[in-house]
């Protein structure tokens, strides 16, 4: 086991390297200037100060110098600085928006996890009932309808309509301590970024229960004359959950998309409202530090998965032993 | 039996036999195609039907809900908003049927490259593969958006970043077919009759990879639906001028404050009955396909 | 405490899309305590779905009728909530494959225990028992409490599924397809286990398509065909001289007999016909097999057969 975390973590470093070498080729191959995006709409700049700025910024240096001193300065935490921040450090920026995403990231989790189990255990319990239907026909609109939508219709009827929940941003500007997270301001955006995941979570587990419960040892249970609850809690879920936890490793990137959508919409000051300054302030540095961020948090929750799949079943963990 | 005659066997020509087999597909399914059909319809003939004149700004007639004279209400300078989702849908499904086909091409090609190279290439192209698939598509694609906009405009730029974020399954599933079909008889057969590569290709190997690529390309379509919108939500799509589905709810949440809760529903209506006619279809399909194919074809 | 096992008149159908699967057609045996009844037939020919049907597992779809009676409770009358307590006191299953039977990810200590508690057994009784009943079957409680199945041989699993039938004390034992999966060395072996089973008083229903297991068994037979019993005797009496044409023919087919396999197919049990389901493939078919369906007769030894062969006049 130890073995495999190490191996993983060894290989991390490649990977980033890989995605950091992507992306300045893409850099490279499109006409963007990062000059120009400096400079910003002054018009009137002459082609003297460009070469200047660029000099001075070392954009006119060739690809694989650029690229060689850019990996020597993250490997020692240094992410070049963000153009939107004005000149600030790139990483810098990330660690000051980063306790507000995970806030947002682990409640919606938390959500997903109790909302999908409960439902998806009473789904495949109660099969082939009203109960049934409905939660799988709202899953199904739910994958289909987009979540920034949901999450606009969600803030008009909570918010503006109905006036239950805050608007936005982490807390009432107008009370004394405005810094902090107030909870009723998480409640929308974690509700709306939860129902990004919610569906096939649920989905997933109604579906792999109602492949366990037909499966000999669930049927061996009730032979033996095991109530129809402690079978489907004792016998058939745990197996059931078991695969689950290979999923969520691709599932976790996925939510990190959601993030920016959401917090676009309630103003929800993380990484995903960075993403988007970034990107509308045409901030390379600041997007690729996020990109590298986001690329890291998909490998360990990977490895997260694979470490928690050995730890569950245990005839893969006597495999690898 | 030649390639035109295996794809004719499993493609009903012919209306009565095109009838015939619409009849045998269940509920869902037919309910499903005939909205698509509708929406599809309405992407085609939308300058026809509802010309951007009666578009026009009215400022008498600023944020009115739904009535009679604007089904769905107007926006906040006046215009009619069943005109602009109309038009909505024309922009969002071309574009997206275009940035589909642009996965399709450059997965294809990279999928060819490793199934015919095999060995060390083929190792060193599925890393690369699996590099850009781990990427979140939202966060690759918005910086893709800021490199090539300035130059490729939005919509070419919304182009490229679904192509670029999405070919990964493609490349997939046509080296995996390819390499199975490598391995198959017929093929050694042909080759022991003499049969070129571009034969092969053509023959052989084009009627098996398009089922499966078929449906990838459908279900893609249905994701660059919803990615065109959020990038154009997020105001780095699309510009104004060529309005999707995805500007009109950027227009929605402006608008919202004010009590224009029509702007954010309608157009997302329209996305989500795209979505849903087409996660339709695709998933009966996906039933009638080959089993190796499911899991990377999972909505 | 022990009971006798009547099964009286049994149907049991499935509805399918294909149309209805009648997998059992008025099957009537009897199991008294202590006795044991063998069930032999071809793979399809309904023997796990009587198995399924005494324990009262059979899916949504099937219509059943006749009836079921353990002692003094008739099975089919029962709610489900009864007919779960009676499943645990008084029947146990001896499963076909026990690798697939037991829970994978657990420890198998507390799939013991658990057995054991649902029969009624408080956690102190379970664990003696258990001891007690895995000691002689050579095993040790604490040993192999703490092993998962697939770190087990195929022949410790069965020992252990055996103790897990056993602990409640039951009236009547289901064994389904003892054999299934084992090397035939292995046949003596359970023939023994599944002896020493019915002579602890319990009533003894053994369900297999294997012959020489049934040979060794002894005890009565009921050979099912087409969803019908169509012989029902002495296993001794079989063995020397079967009935009905069908028993007939398969003990010829035995390699250690003729080895020569019966001709054609056995009937689906969605077409079944309106006369003598093995009239096709009978070397002694004679006209009035084609018209109906023989009753159950009995032939010289005693034996019912159900063939007009035996029929009197």
């Amino acid at each position: 086991m130890l073995k495999l975390i190490a191996r993983r973590l060894a290989l991390l470093p490649l990977i980033l390297l890989a995605v950091a070498a992507i992306t300045f080729a893409l850099t490279e191959i499109s006409p963007f200037d990062p000059v120009d995006a400096y400079v910003g709409a002054e018009s009137g700049v002459t082609p003297e100060r460009k070469a200047e700025i660029a000099h001075a910024r070392g954009f006119d240096q060739p690809l694989h110098e650029r690229f060689g001193r850019w990996v020597a300065n993250v490997a020692q935490g240094d992410l070049g600085t963000s153009v939107v921040a004005g000149g600030q450090p790139v990483a810098g920026e990330i660690a000051a928006r980063m306790s507000a995403s995970i806030a947002l990231v682990g409640g919606a989790l938390v959500l997903v996890l109790v909302g999908g189990l409960v439902f998806g255990v009473l789904a495949a319990a109660l099969r082939g009932t009203f109960f049934d239907w409905l939660v799988r026909t709202l899953c199904y609109f739910n994958t289909a309808a987009p979540s920034f939508w949901v999450g606009l219709l969600a803030l008009y009827v909570f918010s503006i309509e109905l006036g239950w929940l805050p608007a936005g941003g982490t807390s009432d500007p107008r009370a004394v301590e405005s810094g902090g997270i107030d909870l009723s301001h998480l409640i929308l955006p974690m509700v709306v970024l939860a129902m990004t995941q919610y569906a096939w979570f649920t989905l997933f587990v109604r579906n792999t229960l109602l492949e366990v419960l037909r499966e000999d040892h669930v049927q061996f249970a009730r032979a033996q004359g095991i109530g129809e609850v402690a079978v489907l809690l004792r016998y058939a879920l745990p197996n059931a959950l078991i695969p689950f936890v290979t999923l969520v490793g691709t599932h976790l990137s996925e939510l990190i998309g959601g993030t920016i959508l959401v917090e676009a919409i309630f103003g929800w000051p993380g990484l995903g409202g960075l993403t988007l300054d970034a990107a509308l302030g045409e901030d390379i540095p600041l997007l690729l530090g996020i990109t590298l961020c986001a690329s890291v948090l998909v490998v360990l929750g990977n490895l997260l998965a694979d470490v928690l799949y050995r730890v569950m079943d245990p005839r893969v963990r006597e495999a690898a032993t | 039996m030649s390639a035109g005659g295996a794809l004719g066997a499993s493609l009903p020509v012919g209306g009565r036999r095109m009838a015939d087999a619409v009849r045998r597909w269940p509920v869902s399914m037919q309910v499903a195609a005939g909205v698509l059909a509708v929406l599809v319809v309405v992407a085609l003939l939308a300058n026809v039907i509802a010309p951007l004149d009666d578009a026009a700004v009215d400022l008498d007639r600023v944020l009115e809900g739904p009535s009679a004279a604007h089904p769905m209400g107007t926006d906040e300078v006046g215009r009619d908003l069943l005109v602009r989702v109309l038009h909505g849908v024309r922009i969002s499904l071309g574009i997206a049927a275009l940035a589909a086909l642009g996965a399709v091409a450059v997965g294809a090609l990279v999928g060819v490259l490793a199934g015919t190279l095999g060995g060390r290439a083929d190792a060193v192209v599925m890393r690369v593969t699996d590099v850009f698939a781990s990427q979140n598509h939202l966060l690759f694609g918005i910086l893709l958006l800021v490199l090539f906009r300035p130059a490729l405009g939005g919509a070419g730029a919304v182009m490229l970043a679904i192509a670029l974020t999405h070919w990964p399954t493609l490349a997939r599933i046509v080296r995996g077919e390819l390499m199975s079909l490598r391995e198959r008889p017929f093929v050694a057969a042909a080759v022991g009759g003499g049969a070129s590569r571009r034969r092969l290709a053509r023959r052989h190997y084009v009627p098996h990879l398009l089922p499966a690529v078929g449906l990838a390309f459908v279900l893609t379509v249905a994701h660059a639906i919803f990615h065109e919108s959020a990038y154009s939500f997020l105001g780095l799509g699309l510009p104004a001028h060529q309005a999707s589905l995805g500007n009109i709810l950027n227009d929605g949440q402006r608008s919202l404050l004010a009590g224009g809760w029509w702007i954010a529903l309608f157009p997302g209506l329209a996305i989500l009955a795209a979505a849903m006619t087409i996660g339709t279809i695709a998933e009966h399909w996906r039933e009638h396909l080959h089993p190796r194919w499911r899991s990377e074809l999972e909505l | 405490m022990s009971a006798r096992l009547e099964v009286v008149d049994l149907s049991v159908g499935f509805r399918t899309r294909r149309g209805i699967v009648q997998a059992l057609t008025q099957v009537s045996v009897s199991v008294a305590p202590g006795e044991r009844l063998l069930v032999v037939g071809e793979s399809g020919s309904g023997k796990t779905v009587l198995a399924h049907a005494l324990l009262a597992l059979l899916p949504h779809n099937v219509d059943i009728s006749g009836a079921i009676r353990l002692g003094d409770q008739a099975l089919l009358e029962l709610s489900p909530a009864e007919l779960r307590r009676t499943r645990a006191r008084r029947m146990a299953l001896i499963p076909q494959s026990p690798a697939s039977a037991l829970n994978s990810v657990r420890r198998l200590g507390g799939q013991l225990v658990e057995a054991a508690r649902a029969r009624g057994l408080s956690e102190a009784d379970a664990r003696r028992r258990l001891r007690e009943l895995l000691a002689e079957l050579d095993l040790d409680l604490d040993a192999v409490g703490g092993r998962y199945v697939h770190q087990l041989s195929g022949g410790m699993q069965q020992r252990i599924v055996n103790a897990m039938a056993l602990v409640g004390e039951p009236d009547i034992v289901i064994a389904d397809e003892p054999t299934s999966g084992l090397d035939s060395d292995l046949v003596d072996t359970t023939a023994a286990q599944l002896r020493a089973i019915s002579a602890r008083g319990a009533s003894l229903l053994v369900i297999t398509h294997d012959l020489r297991l049934a040979e060794r068994l002894g005890g009565r037979l009921a050979l099912l065909y087409a969803s019908r019993i169509v012989e029902l005797g002495p296993t001794a009496a079989f063995f020397q001289a079967p009935s009905h044409p069908y028993g007939r023919e398969l003990l010829r087919a035995l390699p250690e007999r003729e080895g020569k396999s019966i001709p054609g197919m056995s009937p689906q049990l969605t077409a079944l016909p309106s006369h003598c389901a093995f009239a096709d493939r009978c070397p002694d078919r004679f006209d009035r097999c084609g018209e109906a369906i023989p009753d159950l007769y009995p032939d010289p030894g005693g034996a019912l057969a159900r063939c007009f062969l035996h029929a009197a006049g």
